[in-house]
């Protein structure tokens, strides 16, 4: 995976990473307001990679490839901006559309520009025992193999879902900054040993 | 049953309006049989592509060797419920050829909708 060839190339800072392993960012949802009304249909009409099904989806599904996003516009003038690998490049994307918006006449600014939340994904590279793990942190956790194959831990400080498998790959979600998604790792870490599995045959 | 005007554009289309046009002008034809003549050809249109028309043709990004114009998706577009694409630097293909197109610019609509209307 890419997250783990990144730190062959750059030593990983054991005070904030003491597991030695930094979660990858994998999608970034900002919102921002451009604080406009804004006619959907002529944005459809005249922008590229454009979808626009009022019968469906009530806002512009709008693509770009460089960051490479996808943007959900409505109406009000609020947009949601998905996809982006860092905080950075959501930002950037936003202001793209922003632009893009701004060409077709419309006087769009660019207001309260916020980071809804940060996806994370890592691999321990160890199995886990989830039936273990999900026992004795039953007040965090829900175990179905039946409905998910995943155990979902609800951590509530910082307060982030995880999406543990058994296979040792971990998927954080619900931060508004990367730091939530570092913590909510290196609290789960040493559950994750405490409950790795040791193949019997 | 309603059709679609979208072959009115294609090169076929855009000579029978031509010539419509010009029949019209010069008196040789009355404007509301000319409309007649059009809606006709778009049924016609759409029963030939849907019944008469059986042979296949795929298109592909053409693929070179090296990373000049690689062929993609340029564009696409949804509204009023027709899709547009505009390709770069596709490959057609049938059973009998092949031929690299720079642009191509796909118009699409749903069928289905006639059926609605």
């Amino acid at each position: 995976m890419a997250d783990q060839g990144l730190e062959g190339s750059q030593p990983v800072d054991l005070s904030k990473h003491p597991s030695g392993i930094i979660p990858t960012l994998q999608n970034i949802v900002s919102t921002v307001n451009l604080d406009c009304k804004l006619d959907l249909k002529a944005i459809a009409l005249q922008a590229r990679n454009a979808e626009y099904n009022p019968k469906r989806f009530a806002a512009v599904i709008m693509r770009i490839r460089e960051p490479k996003t996808t943007a959900l516009i409505f109406a009000s003038g609020k947009m949601v901006c998905t996809g982006a690998k860092s905080e950075i490049q959501s930002k950037l994307a936003a202001r793209k559309y922003a632009r893009i918006i701004q060409k077709l006449g419309f006087a769009a600014k660019f207001k309260d520009f916020k980071i809804q939340n940060i996806v994370g994904s890592c691999d321990v590279k160890f199995p886990i025992r989830l039936e273990g793990l999900a026992y004795s942190h039953g007040a965090f956790s829900s175990y179905e193999p039946e409905l998910f194959p995943g155990l979902i831990y609800r951590m509530k400080q910082p307060k982030i879902v995880l999406l543990i498998f058994v296979s040792g790959k971990i998927v954080l979600t619900g931060a508004k900054v990367r730091e939530e998604t570092y913590t909510a790792f290196e609290n789960i870490y040493p559950v994750l040993t405490e409950f790795r599995k040791t193949q019997q045959w | 049953m309603s059709t679609f005007e979208l072959y009115r554009r294609s090169t076929i289309g855009m000579c029978l309006t031509e010539t419509l046009d010009e029949m019209v002008s010069n008196g040789t034809l009355n404007p509301e049989l000319a409309i007649q003549v059009l809606v006709q050809f778009d049924k016609s249109m759409t029963e030939a592509l849907e019944n008469q028309v059986k042979s296949k043709v795929s298109i592909k990004e053409t693929k070179w060797v090296g990373e000049k114009a690689k062929g993609h998706l340029h564009t696409y577009r949804f509204c009023d419920n027709v899709w547009t694409f505009i390709l770069r630097d596709a490959t057609f293909k049938n059973e009998e050829c092949q031929e690299n197109v720079g642009r191509v610019k796909i118009v699409a609509c749903d069928s289905k909708l006639l059926a609605q209307s």
